[in-house]
């Protein structure tokens, strides 16, 4: 083995033939977010698609609203995000008729989209999945997946290109971490709270504009779609477009 | 330049076989455009530097000075538009002083061109060139490789279709100063919103035939960040804090006594 | 994970207040996934308030603290006055940009007051030298999109020292937990035109 480098050029011939070959996934950029709340659960996404360094589309919304007061989304490559929701939306249809239109709960839904995702474990959707509603209590749910069907329940979670400038945001000021009640030294933590929909919301937006700022595959458009008892509703808020 | 040091070459390319990846540097992936009009010339960069996909400066300089009346936009790997500008700049003024002449335009570029080619590509700059001299005002672009073009409008970089489209529409040979700016502003605008590398601030830069030429920093923002929902101030002691160590800096005056005004005990 | 910037992990992050800044870095060595030390400061003083981050690979990290104390040991010994911050900032990238073709894998950040003003002052480097001057906050190292997610978020100019700090702080370590590389405790360095405070916080060890 060669241990040093010649000081000519002769490291820097390649003799292996390049290779060519089809790659099927591509990055279409997009973040999205879950966060549930004691009667409520939100689902928000951007609504920029891209491809490389170009804009596809300023509004392609990627939230979806399923059925059954569930939302979900699949972010990454967004064919293989449509397909995945398209599938679920059609299994949804198929269990209506064998049970005589009865609710699917959350919690099904989600064991049932590890199985669609863990189904193509060795061509997988290339894509972060969320879903978002109300369990059999009523208490606001979010289940986050990884792209084989992993998944677990959760108080909020983020997924797509600025996932990693989100969560740990989310970490503090949902779940407060690293914060302890002033005086007691860092002995105490500052105690757990839900949340209303109105500061979620303002975390939410919060969220957003801040990745907008700084990661350039997020921007255009912010649509948050809110669960609640009384179904599905949608809030738009413009996001920066450059 | 002092010159270069290529000891970790030997380290880095070492490191390199053995499958060790190669490091990111900001990169520039940007919009950059100049345009001539009667009486002068135009050039103009958005204000964005990326580093893969992450916003490293939002409002960063791609305007650089090669002489007082020569100016410079740059695309590419940021840190060598920078150096490579700066250095060209020092050796145009130290020619200038020699040949007690003026900068030329097509001087700067000779130099720019002759230091690329030099490093055969591996100095990613590619840079627009523009400035007034005793010959007149000219427009000119180099790229890496040091290759070079003429022309009464040009785009570069990763917006430069983008800016090209809006160029090769509306350009005319009899701009006015005002049309020409409105033009390049435009221009940079279509890379801003339609290029995801560019982004944020247009910066302008005129140069007019027997006039100085003029900068402006940040002549648009379309870019303002709006007002958060929330302040995310914490109050104080939310962190918790092991140790705190505190180093008090003082000011040191010194007055000089001389001898026969200080008081010396003879005494014992 | 055979990039040499994330071989050894770390993370810091400066942020300007009012009349004031502060910097701040997580204290872990590792070796890939190993923690090796918690007690691996990357900040680095020069002159009474100017200071030094260096983040990426730890042996480029601590060729480069002695290569800056020689040079300024020498500045000051020539010019008889401590370094400014903004002097520093071009000294860092001449001597980054000296090794374009074979860069030290590191990516510095400086933060300080100037000397005469205090007039405050931060900017952050690619690994071969591009300044990046900024009025806010500059970040680096493997929690680098974690922190520019935080700082974003929980910035707002004009910050008195006290709010600074827990600022600067909530940034780093929520950052830090995010980020297997980083953490293993972190230190806080606030700097005023009379005073330097040198916090150790408390975080968490895994």
């Amino acid at each position: 083995m060669q241990t040093t480098v010649a000081s000519e050029y002769s490291n820097e011939i390649h003799s292996v033939p390049i290779e060519h070959r089809f790659n099927p996934y591509s990055d279409n950029g997009g973040t999205v977010l879950g966060i549930a709340g004691e009667d409520f659960a939100v689902l928000a996404g951007d609504t920029r698609q891209v491809e490389g360094y170009s804009i596809q589309s300023r509004y392609e919304p990627k939230i979806f609203d399923v059925g059954d007061n569930i939302v979900m989304t699949a972010n990454g490559f967004a064919a293989d995000g449509v397909a995945l929701i398209d599938k679920f939306r059609q299994q949804l249809k198929w269990y209506k008729f064998d049970n005589f239109g009865g609710k699917l709960e959350i919690k099904s839904a989600a064991r049932y989209i590890q199985h669609l995702l863990y189904g193509k474990r060795f061509f997988p959707y290339y894509v972060s999945t969320l879903i978002a509603g109300l369990d059999e209590e009523g208490k606001g749910a979010v289940y986050s997946y990884d792209p084989v069907g992993s998944y677990e329940r959760e108080q909020c979670r983020a997924g797509g290109a600025a996932a990693s400038l989100i969560m740990p945001f989310l970490d503090n000021q949902v779940n407060f971490k690293n914060q302890f009640i002033p005086g007691t030294d860092g002995k105490e933590k500052k105690p757990l709270k839900y949340l209303t929909l109105e500061e979620v919301i303002e975390l939410v937006r919060d969220a957003f504009s801040s990745a907008t700022e700084r990661h350039i595959y997020v921007g255009d458009g912010l649509e948050i779609k809110i669960v609640t008892k009384d179904g599905v509703r949608t809030e738009y808020y413009p996001l920066k477009r450059d | 330049m002092a010159g270069l040091n290529f000891e970790n070459y030997q380290r880095n390319s070492y490191l390199s076989t053995k499958g060790f990846a190669t490091p990111r540097a900001t990169s520039t992936g940007t919009t950059i455009v100049g345009c001539k009009f009667p009486g002068g010339v135009v050039i103009a960069a958005d204000t964005r530097a990326t580093s893969g996909p992450i916003v490293a400066d939002k409002n960063c300089e791609k305007l650089h000075r090669l002489a007082p009346k020569i100016w410079c936009a740059g695309a590419g790997t940021a840190a060598d538009t920078e150096m490579v500008t700066q250095l060209i700049a020092s050796n145009l003024e130290l020619h200038a002083l020699s040949q007690n002449r003026e900068p030329r335009v097509i001087t700067a570029l000779t130099m720019l061109k002759q230091h690329l080619f030099k490093y055969q590509g591996h100095l990613g700059a590619y840079l627009i060139c523009a400035g007034v001299d005793p010959t007149g005002a000219h427009l000119l672009s180099v790229q890496a490789h040091g290759s070079t073009d003429i022309g009464k409008y040009q785009s570069l970089g990763s917006g430069s279709l983008a800016a090209m489209a809006v160029l090769e529409t509306n350009f005319r040979e009899d701009l006015t100063k005002e049309e020409a700016i409105k033009l390049c502003a435009d221009a940079i605008e279509a890379g801003i919103w339609n290029d995801l590398g560019s982004g944020s601030n247009v910066d302008v830069c005129v140069m007019e035939v027997g006039k100085d030429a003029e900068l402006y920093r940040n002549y648009l923002t379309p870019n303002v960040r709006s007002q958060k929902a929330r302040s995310y101030k914490f109050a104080p002691g939310t962190t918790a804090i092991l140790r705190e160590s505190v180093r008090d800096i003082l000011d040191v005056e010194e007055t000089v006594v001389s001898f026969d005004q200080m008081e010396v005990d003879t005494e014992a | 994970m055979s990039d040499p910037f994330s071989i050894n992990g770390g993370s810091a992050v400066a942020m300007v207040g009012k009349d004031c800044i502060a910097i701040a870095s997580d204290l872990r060595l590792g070796n890939q996934s190993l923690g090796v030390s918690n007690n691996f400061e990357k900040i680095f003083g020069f002159g009474d308030k100017c200071f030094l981050g260096l983040t990426g690979l730890a042996t480029d990290v601590l060729t480069l603290k002695e290569t800056f104390r020689f040079k300024t040991n020498l500045y000051k010994l020539r010019e008889e006055r401590s370094i400014e911050p903004e002097t520093l900032a071009n000294l860092v990238s001449s001597t980054l940009y000296e090794r374009r073709f074979g860069p030290y894998f590191v990516s510095p950040i400086v933060a300080g007051l100037g000397h005469k003003d205090n007039k405050p002052f931060i900017c952050g480097f690619d690994s071969i030298g591009c300044i990046d001057f900024a009025k806010d906050f500059i970040v680096s190292g493997t929690a680098s999109d974690q922190l520019y997610g935080m700082c974003e978020s929980l910035y707002e100019p004009d910050l008195e020292p006290e709010q600074l700090f827990e600022t600067i702080s909530q940034a780093l370590l929520n950052a830090v937990d995010r980020d297997a590389l980083s953490g293993w405790g972190a230190v806080v360095y606030i700097v005023t035109k009379d005073k330097v405070v040198k916090r150790v916080l408390k975080t968490r060890q895994d």
